[in-house]
């Protein structure tokens, strides 16, 4: 069958274990359902579709097994991955101190240029807060990475998080296209409106999809 | 379920309110939160009996999993064709699917060594 979308993209959800890294997975609603067949054996992964800027992009993310310290991660878990989500708990001190550690390990063991967000997620919290906002975004001029405080519970900028990392993770694909492919007879082949594009879907997939 | 006016076996044409052209003629939705899992015409209509967990078990002391027949899926040969899904870790060679938005499931299964997946009819909305 042919492809539906235009871009796949491959991102990982990694941080302390209690961060909500499964939370921000997960859209907390009124009526919860009865959750306990499928929490007990957990997720492994989930598919999004989103819309990007007219392109229909298919967003894997992976969750990480509970009990994983950033020692036992190695190269093996971060291969194919394109975009990271580094979450800490802001009434975690600890959690915040060990993105540093979590950092190191993304350098030593996933490819150089894949794109990264720090998440400091239950901001709802405020009563327990342990880590400024301050502190978080200074973190985050620190190492250049993007920013932004998140509530699994009130789904409060979770979308707007997985938005920006796949935007930066497009923007980079096609900044290493036009470099390996300058604009010349090929040029403005993803300018296409979108019923061009149907019929020549190729212009468009040869760029973005990285399967 | 409907009762299934003109369904056939596999490979044969079916017709009836949720299929069409042996694929699904609506929308597959989750039935808790109405996320979308599915577009139209995206999973082929098959018969088959399989035994799939409850979605709601019953909490007693025995881990035993409760089961129930369900013996009409849709079949989805590429994951990336779903809009919206969630896979849980492997069992027996197995992953469930479950609401990506919600976790409501199982609503299918797929299978490790096919890489297809299942979605039953009766575990989800057609809008
Ligand atoms: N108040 C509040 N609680 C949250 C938030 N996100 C997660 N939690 C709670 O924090 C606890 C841990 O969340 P999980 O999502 O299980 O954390 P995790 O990072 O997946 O943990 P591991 O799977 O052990 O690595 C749960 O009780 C959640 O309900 C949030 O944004 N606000
Ligand atoms: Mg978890
Ligand atoms: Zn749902």
């Amino acid at each position: 069958m042919a492809k539906t979308y235009d871009c796949l993209f491959k991102l990982l959800l990694i941080g302390d274990s209690g961060v909500g890294k499964t939370s921000i997975l997960f859209r907390f609603s009124e009526d919860a359902f009865n959750i306990s067949f499928i929490s007990t054996i957990g997720i492994d992964f989930k598919i999004r579709t989103i819309d990007l800027d007219g392109k229909k992009v298919k967003l894997q993310i992976w969750d990480t097994a509970g009990q994983e310290r950033f020692r036992t991660i190695t190269t093996a878990y971060y291969r194919g991955s394109m975009g990271i989500m580094l979450v800490y708990d802001v009434t975690n001190e600890k959690s915040f101190e060990n993105i540093k550690n979590w950092i190191r390990n993304i350098e030593e063991n996933a490819s150089a240029d894949v794109e990264k967000m720090i998440l400091g997620n239950k901001c709802d919290l405020d009563a327990k807060r342990q880590v400024s906002k301050e502190r978080g975004e200074q973190l985050a001029v620190e190492y250049q990475i993007k920013f932004v405080e998140t509530s699994a519970k009130d789904s409060l900028n979770v979308e707007y998080a997985f938005y920006t990392l796949a935007r930066d993770i497009k923007a980079k694909m096609e900044k290493k296209q036009e470099a390996s492919n300058p604009p010349g007879g090929r040029s403005g082949a993803h300018q296409l409106k979108a019923n061009e594009q149907q019929r020549k879907p190729t212009s468009w997939l040869s760029r973005c999809s990285v399967l | 379920m409907s009762d299934s006016e003109s369904v056939e076996k596999n490979g044969i044409e079916v017709s009836n309110e949720y299929v069409e052209n042996g694929t699904n003629k609506l929308i597959v939705k989750c039935k808790f939160c109405g996320s979308k899992m599915l577009d139209k015409k995206s999973g082929t209509f098959v018969k088959q009996e399989k035994d799939l967990p409850l979605m709601q078990q019953e909490t007693g002391k025995d881990a035993e999993v409760q089961n129930e027949k369900v013996n009409e899926f849709y079949h989805v040969e590429n994951m990336y064709t779903f809009e919206n899904i969630g896979f849980t870790h492997t069992v027996d060679n197995y992953k469930y699917l479950s609401c990506a938005d919600c976790d409501a499931g199982p609503v299918g299964y797929y299978d490790m060594n096919t890489k297809h997946s299942f979605v039953a009819l009766s575990r989800i909305n057609h809008a």
